[in-house]
């Protein structure tokens, strides 16, 4: 049942609205700031900065995936390129409410005949997709400016966001890896998250179950 | 028609000085004490009487020594007497709840106008001649863009403004209203 990318948009302002907690916006991005400014204090090294702000991301992504599941109600994703759809127009406009612009990257060459196709509806898509989403607003970053120590160190201001796809995505059997390609924080001329699919991970039956 | 702006902290620290030189003509503000230099001006006694009278935006267009001079005074000149309308402000601060003060003192030429935002920082403008319409816009619009810096996360509070986005926004803004 393919869901068109109105049905999403749609749902994903049904699932906006429906929230009945929702935070202030400044208070969200001063906490935010806050964050960063004090791992950096800590750390002193941008890419530790980084790495840690990733792996925030990851333990939030882990958790959010459930609520988003529960709350959205959508079934499983035909292929990567529908995964980029609901992140885009269900996920980030549901918690965060904005829709970035999803592009998706070119299509990977065709599998090797020796590829094992166990996963039978997902192996149409072959691991090497990928897609990017350029976000116009990002609320994490509202009266942002970034000194140039941070800018000459390779501080990605909000890393976070590609833990929390990496985090979301491994739950639900997707190993992907998300970064930052560009940032107007950092001078240029818009932000970019690409996401790009490593492998889909086999459902593991965990020990001890006979 | 110049006009110098000075952000201080609570504590009075500097942390923010801009002088702007106005496009917009000046109102013919006549100094008492340029009309009695004897001719010789070039001299070191009458140069500091040029700085004194304020005379500043003449002597950029003439040519010669003397403008180095009266230049280089002037600047000690402004500071000195945005220091001086200090103690008036405070005192006004204390009296009155309102956040535009619009002129607290006078020297010569050059009047001291000044806006202290809620948390006691004061944003000193020295200006020739009245504008008092323009000098409120132009002070509301730079507390709203200091209001922005504070958010800044990267800025500390109370330390000297440095970002290029900030000057250029005043620069903008005085242009507009001054």
């Amino acid at each position: 049942m393919a869901t068109t990318s109105k049905q999403y948009k749609a749902i994903g302002e049904d699932l906006w609205k429906g929230r009945s907690e929702k935070i202030n916006a400044e208070l969200f991005a001063l906490t935010y700031g806050a964050l960063v400014v004090q791992l950096i204090q800590d750390y002193e090294d941008y890419a530790e900065v980084n790495k840690h702000l990733e792996k925030m991301g990851y333990n939030i992504g882990t958790r959010l995936i459930e609520d988003f599941l529960a709350k959205s109600g959508l079934g499983r994703c035909a292929d990567f390129r529908e995964v980029g759809e609901v992140v885009s127009k269900v996920g980030f406009k549901s918690f965060l409410n904005i829709t970035p612009t999803v592009t998706h990257g070119a299509p990977p060459p065709p599998p090797s005949p020796n590829r094992p196709s166990s996963i039978n509806t997902l192996s149409q898509t072959s691991a090497g997709s990928s897609f990017t989403l350029t976000l116009d607003e990002n609320p994490l970053a509202e009266f942002v400016e970034l000194p140039d120590e941070a800018l000459e160190g390779g501080l990605w201001f909000s890393n976070v966001l590609c833990g929390v796809l990496r985090g979301a995505l491994e739950m639900v059997q997707m190993q992907v890896q998300a970064e930052f390609i560009s940032d107007v924080l950092r001078g240029d001329e818009s932000t970019e998250i690409r996401v790009k699919l490593v492998k889909y991970l086999e459902e593991e039956v965990p020990v001890g179950d006979d | 028609m110049s006009h110098h702006l000075f952000l201080l902290s609570p504590s009075d620290t500097p942390l923010y000085s801009l002088t702007h030189y106005s496009t917009k003509p000046a109102p013919s503000v006549t100094s008492p004490l340029a009309s009695n230099l004897p001719t010789w001006s070039t001299s070191a006694f009458a140069g500091t009487l040029t700085a004194l009278s304020g005379a500043s935006s003449a002597t950029q267009h003439t040519t010669g020594g003397a403008v180095r001079m009266g230049g280089g005074q002037d600047r000690h000149v402004i500071q000195m007497i945005a220091n001086a309308s200090l103690d008036v402000i405070e005192d006004i601060m204390r009296k009155e709840n309102t956040m535009y003060l619009k002129s607290v003192d006078k020297f010569n030429e050059w009047t001291v106008s000044a806006f202290i935002t809620a948390g006691n920082m004061k944003f000193i403008l020295l200006h020739e001649g009245k504008n008092d319409d323009g000098i409120r816009a132009f002070f509301v619009d730079v507390w709203e863009l200091y209001v922005k810096t504070m958010l800044n996360p990267f800025h500390t509070a109370h330390t000297p403004i440095r970002s290029a986005v900030f000057d250029g926004r005043v620069r903008a803004s005085a242009k507009k209203y001054l």
